[in-house]
């Protein structure tokens, strides 16, 4: 069976405040795919949609689909949603810091009816994240922000998800802590689960992902395999804080958006 | 004021005062245990929590003094039955709605207690009952010491359901998913928890609990009246101890004002009581607004 993800022609809307519009992204099976954009570019509104948390924020989607595996599971629930494969990593990590990181990453596998299948899952997180172990009983809101940024992934990945989605992991965190974190998740695209990582850190999502799309302001204004984005001016420029003139850079893509 | 030095150092009556106490503050602290689990889950300032006492001290009367029930019987389905109500509160008030704002959320609470106060009016008349009698009456003698059975029983009833409760919220699977829902609720609902279902139990369980403090406050005081609603305004200094947050800081606040007001009306006259409740509701939104057992914000970036 095929879990690739497909999003088609996808608007959602804040009450009048319209935050994606018309977005289309692919991530193929096993794939992993980075989706770049500056803040308020509409990255963390797709990360509600495609989980299904929208409702909370009061966001409704007016057009389009999601399907996942074949299936449409825009209308489904969150609860839904992450038994169907796909977890993801929230902005801002969001663990719960008042239980212990056992607790957090138990929450992980609350789709999960599997008793044992969850313990095993539980001690394949802690061989992924060997820090992990020894914090199992403190407060999860006491941990650095880069054990912080472990557990966030460790939960999302109790739920054994065939798509991982990642919403600014680099979020806060130190460069050497965002290289290891991107490497562990090239070690669990290797296992097979597909990545999909929503990032501001343009530089470290190019280098790990295969392709990639570019959010500006709800839109995609650009895509491509990341290799080739790497080296494209506009994404050096407005993204890698390369040496060009950004406003012109910027200039360029607005243009591109009208066109 | 005046203080009794003949009875201010008298071993016996301060036991009897602490002890009973206690038992006081064991209903206070349920009442301040279900008003906090509900602000703390689904961020409703429930201003209901007195008439939900009350009605469960109401429906002591109906089945302890209209039926002869059983004590153990009739308190659990008491309960069982206040359990239903809540979850007809969440579904029938609340999940509707969810979305409105806060005040909005606050004033149904208030039509909520009004409208126990006008049903239990008409069920039972606007005069006072007597108060429930379905525990032995009598005291025992401990260490040169009368202690009332009631006192013994209510504390013993109270303390096996909170321990019950708190053994289910922190052990079991359930338990994790309301603490997740009560942390953070996008997080809960991104991990596939359902919150509506939390909120549901987190409602059922408050108000189960206030229920069956209202059955052991009809068997602490002289009659059942509607006027019992206001001991359930003794969860906010009772909650306020605990920071409005903690869950076992406002167990341990119940059972301290409890104690101080039991001992402040034994010594200097029962008028002192309410003063004194609410006078450390002060001093400690005053001197320590987190509440001596309020959870810090653990938050790090």
């Amino acid at each position: 069976m095929s879990n690739a993800l497909s999003i088609d022609e996808l608007s959602v809307s804040y009450g009048p405040i319209p935050a994606l519009k018309n977005v289309s992204i692919e991530v193929p099976n096993g794939g992993f795919v980075s989706v770049l954009g500056a803040n308020g570019a509409g990255k963390t509104t797709l990360v509600r949609t495609i989980s299904g948390v929208l409702y909370l924020q009061k966001g409704k989607r007016t057009s389009g689909s999601i399907k996942f595996g074949g299936e449409d599971i825009s209308k489904l629930k969150s609860r839904s949603i992450v038994r169907g494969g796909i977890a993801h990593v929230p902005e801002g990590r969001m663990l719960f810091p008042h239980l212990t990181v056992d607790e957090n990453l138990r929450c992980g596998a609350a789709s999960r009816r599997d008793t044992s299948g969850i313990s095993e899952t539980l001690s394949e997180v802690f061989d992924l994240f060997p820090q992990l172990p020894p914090l199992q009983h403190q407060q999860a809101g006491l941990l650095s922000g880069g054990e912080q940024q472990m557990v966030a992934v460790g939960r999302a990945l109790m739920a054994k998800p065939s798509l991982l989605i990642c919403d600014e992991l680099s979020l806060g965190l130190a460069p050497l802590i965002v290289r290891d974190l991107f490497l562990l998740l090239d070690r669990i695209n290797q296992e097979g689960v597909a990545v999909l990582a929503i990032e501001q850190n343009a530089r470290i999502a190019l280098r790990h992902s295969k392709y990639a799309y570019a959010l500006e302001v709800g839109e995609v204004v650009l895509e491509g395999p990341s290799a080739e984005l790497r080296e494209n001016q506009e994404v050096q420029d407005l993204y890698m804080g390369g040496g060009g003139d950004i406003r012109e850079a910027y200039t360029a893509i607005r243009r591109e958006v009208n066109r | 004021m005046e203080i009794l030095a003949s009875t201010f150092f008298d071993f016996g009556i301060n036991v009897q005062l602490v002890v009973g106490g206690l038992a006081l503050g064991a209903i206070y602290a349920v009442v301040a245990l279900g008003f906090v689990l509900v602000e703390k889950s689904t961020a409703v300032l429930n201003l209901a929590v007195g008439e939900f006492l009350m009605l469960g001290s109401y429906f002591g009367v109906a089945f302890f003094m209209e039926r002869q029930t059983n004590f153990f019987v009739g308190t659990i389905v008491i309960t069982a039955v206040m359990a239903l109500f809540g979850l007809v509160i969440h579904y029938g008030i609340m999940r509707p709605m969810v979305g409105q704002g806060f005040f909005a959320i606050v004033l149904a609470t208030i039509g909520i207690a009004t409208v126990i106060r006008a049903v239990v009016q008409m069920r039972f008349g606007p005069l006072e009952k007597g108060n429930l009698t379905a525990l032995p009456t009598g005291t025992i003698e401990v260490a040169g010491t009368n202690i009332r059975w009631v006192d013994i029983i209510v504390l013993l009833v109270v303390a096996a359901s909170v321990a019950g409760f708190l053994a289910f919220y922190s052990l079991t699977r359930t338990g994790l998913h309301m603490r997740a829902v009560a942390s953070n609720i996008e997080a809960a609902a991104g991990v596939g928890i359902d919150p509506d279902r939390a909120y549901a139990l987190t409602w059922a369980m408050a108000i189960g609990i206030a229920g069956l403090g209202g059955v052991m406050l009809g068997h602490f005081t002289p009659s059942v009246n509607p006027a019992l609603a206001a001991i359930g305004l003794r969860a906010f200094p009772a909650a306020a101890i605990g920071g409005f947050t903690s869950v076992g800081g406002s167990i341990i606040g119940g059972l301290i004002v409890g104690v101080i007001e039991q001992l402040a009306g034994g010594h200097l006259g029962t008028k002192w009581r309410e003063p004194v409740a609410f006078g450390i509701l002060f001093l400690v939104l005053i001197f320590k607004p987190t509440g001596l057992f309020g959870q810090k914000d653990l938050e790090r970036v």
